[in-house]
């Protein structure tokens, strides 16, 4: 705040300076009352809280889904749509884990469909038994289906180069 | 039966003065006017035409309008022979000696013709306009009415309006009429031009040029009209808007009629129709509403539950959440106005568990047809009312009446406000002092957001760009993976989605940047950067 005076005015300037103090004053009133509300009671949270993917989400897992280790989630949120991924105990993460993935499965490249529109345009209607895409470890690949019946609407191109994520992240970015 | 409805829409601002004395005074001049107007128009009437048309039951002002007579000649308040004899021959005693004969002439013809029309034992109603222009009109039970003048009429009219007890200044009225009167007006030309065509006093014009059956009734009654409802009338006989949604469809329809009506040459209308037009025994329905345009009320609301969504949100007839924003500031500012409902428009929206708090977020709400506008006073006792209700789950600032340009000032630049929220964060690993810094250190940071998947099912599949502008962490003394986050973010950034990374569909996130998992718990928003309804 500025103090400085004019000899003249000090009157005036006093008046003002006090003015600016006083709405000064409310401003920083007004941010602790919303500090206060802001703030949380640490004994009304849990040591650690469930994760978005729970809360948001009903898991589903398919254990041994069409092979044996070819274990699958499905997430499968309230509005009805569904992530699918590699569970961890699916044996492709096992040893050395993923190196590669590939979409060119079947009839198409999935990585290569724009699904467009309120209305979702352009999306595959898969089956539970639709292949979605390879993923290769070192020595074989293995093939990930749909598992449920419904339309592909994005695959997570960021596998592509970076397919270490499938096991480091899984199950959040993977 | 064809029926008409006729719409008076009143708007105002402030509160009615009603001068009676000028009312009178008033309608006199008007009366004198009239008569002058129509004392000079009679003339150029050939009467044998006037006869004629008398006999196929045409009213009196059906004829003027078929003779391209204009303007205040409709707003005599009545066309009774009488009156039409005296102010022609007050007229004659002040015009020059060569005309006075011929108006006297005129007129006596109009009188004898006149006369055989009122001595007929039956009300005729007119062919052409169904009796609008009589100020006739059956009413919902089969109940006929019939008023004796332009000021009768105008007078029920401003009793009905009264009624709803509006405060006004002003008015518009709007009327609408069944199309089947064009129909009606094209065949009583049509007649004319075989028997008459030939005569000098035919124009071609006359079809297209003449006062329209609306205006001819809006002519009669507006000024007497304004007069009744206070001391004086509104100048501007257009239609308001804001008409409600059946009386649109009932313009449209009226339109396609006109179009496939333009569209029929003669002789095919004269096949389908029969000319002159038939007499009618019942005159058309009236139906009348009066209504305010909406008044729009301005603020910023303020939502201190988790459990209240900003509108009224059902699915499958159950409520989700405990109440709406919505409901709970129009429902108590509804029965203060008067008014027949609200809408609730605000300036963006958060989540049902996101709290808005801070300068709260700028909100209208309108509200149709109130009855009372409030004052500066009433306004303010509104605002305490909703602020002291017991659940204090909402509260309100600077609530005023706002005109049109609230609307517009709340919509303009909503997408490029900034926004500023307080996030409770929790992260897998404890908090270090360099994170502090890190997440300090980001200014206008890019970041890449597809559609989160809790939106994926109703929103287009894209990737938008949005700005985070700053960023703070507060530590929380206690615990070392909670923390609070204050950001400060572009319009349309999903804050949960940056935080967890959806999946790693939100680049770069919380937990991207700080290189572990990362929860939001609760989300504030503390500042709406808004230049609409600020504290004055």
């Amino acid at each position: 705040m500025d103090d400085s005076a004019n000899n003249n005015n000090n009157h005036d300037t006093a008046s003002a300076s006090s003015c600016v103090n006083s709405s000064q004053q409310e401003r920083s009133k007004e941010e602790q009352e919303l500090h206060e509300l802001v703030v949380p009671d640490l004994r009304d949270l849990p040591v650690t809280p469930s994760s978005a993917v729970d809360s948001n989400f009903v898991c589903y897992f398919a254990p041994d889904f069409m092979k044996p280790g070819h274990d699958q989630y499905i997430y499968r949120h309230a509005n009805g749509l569904c992530v699918i991924g590699l569970a961890p105990t699916h044996v492709a993460l096992k040893e050395k884990g993923v190196t590669a993935i590939d979409f060119n499965v079947g009839k198409s490249d999935r990585s290569e469909i724009r699904v467009s529109g309120k209305r979702k345009k352009n999306a595959q209607h898969f089956e539970a038994n639709t292949a979605l895409c390879k993923v290769c470890t070192g020595d074989a690949y293995y093939i990930v289906r749909c598992c449920v019946k419904g339309s592909l609407l994005e695959v997570n191109d960021r596998l592509i180069d970076q397919p270490g994520l499938l096991n480091s992240s899984f199950c959040i970015t993977g | 039966m064809s029926s008409y409805t006729e719409v008076s829409q009143v708007n105002a601002d402030e509160e009615a003065h009603f001068v009676a004395a000028s009312e009178v005074a008033q309608v006199d001049t008007n009366n004198k006017e009239a008569a002058q107007s129509i004392g000079e128009a009679i003339p150029s009437l050939p009467p044998h035409v006037v006869k004629d048309l008398l006999s196929i039951g045409v009213c009196v002002r059906c004829i003027f309008r078929f003779f391209g007579v204009r303007g205040c000649a409709y707003s005599c308040l009545s066309l009774l022979p009488s009156d039409l004899h005296h102010s022609s021959v007050e007229e004659s005693k002040d015009s020059h000696d060569c005309s006075v004969g011929f108006c006297f002439k005129a007129s006596e013809n109009l009188n004898c013709v006149l006369a055989f029309q009122e001595s007929e034992d039956e009300p005729v109603f007119c062919s052409i306009c169904l009796g609008i222009l009589q100020f006739a009109y059956s009413k919902e039970k089969e109940m006929l009415v019939k008023k004796d003048s332009a000021s009768e009429f105008a007078v029920s009219i401003a009793e009905l309006v009264k009624q709803e007890g509006h405060q006004i200044e002003s008015f518009s009225l709007e009327v609408s009429v069944p199309p089947i009167i064009l129909a009606n007006e094209r065949a009583i030309w049509l007649y004319m031009k075989t028997k008459y065509g030939s005569e000098s006093w035919f124009q071609e014009k006359l079809l297209t040029e003449h006062t329209s059956v609306k205006d001819a009734l809006k002519l009669s009654i507006m000024d007497s009209l304004g007069s009744f409802l206070f001391g004086t009338g509104s100048e501007d006989n257009l239609v308001a808007p804001g008409s409600e949604f059946s009386e649109q469809s009932a313009r449209e329809a009226d339109a396609v009629f006109r179009r496939s009506l333009d569209g029929l040459p003669d002789h095919l209308f004269c096949e389908r129709f029969t000319l002159p037009p038939e007499r009618v025994n019942q005159p058309c329905h009236l139906a009348f509403q009066c209504y305010r345009t909406p008044i729009y009320i301005g603020g910023r609301y303020l939502k201190y539950s988790r459990n209240v969504s900003q509108t009224r949100w059902i699915i499958d007839d159950e409520r989700m959440g405990q109440a709406s924003v919505e409901e709970i500031i129009g429902s108590n500012m509804l029965p203060i106005l008067r008014g027949d409902d609200y809408k609730f428009h605000a300036a963006g929206r958060e989540d049902i568990d996101v709290r808005m708090l801070g300068s709260g977020r700028p909100f209208l709400i309108e509200v149709q047809n109130a009855r009372d506008v409030p004052s500066c006073v009433a306004v303010k006792q509104m605002e305490q009312k909703i602020n002291n209700l017991e659940d204090r789950l909402v509260a309100v600032k600077n609530l005023k009446v706002v005109g049109n340009q609230g609307w517009t000032l709340m919509r303009e630049g909503e997408a490029e406000k900034q926004k500023q929220y307080a996030a409770l964060v929790w992260i897998s690993r404890p908090l270090e002092e360099e994170d502090l810094l890190t997440i300090s250190s980001f200014k206008d940071m890019r970041i890449l957001q597809r559609t989160p998947i809790r939106v994926l099912h109703r929103r287009s599949p894209l990737e938008r760009e949005k700005i985070i502008h700053w960023m703070k962490v507060e530590k929380i003394t206690g615990s070392s993976q909670y923390f609070l986050l204050y950001l400060c973010t572009q319009a349309g950034t999903y804050i949960k989605e940056f935080v967890h990374g959806d999946f790693g569909r939100t680049n770069p996130s919380i937990g991207s940047i700080l290189g572990c998992r990362a929860e939001i718990l609760q989300l504030d928003v503390t500042d709406v950067k808004m230049d609409c309804f600020l504290t004055e």
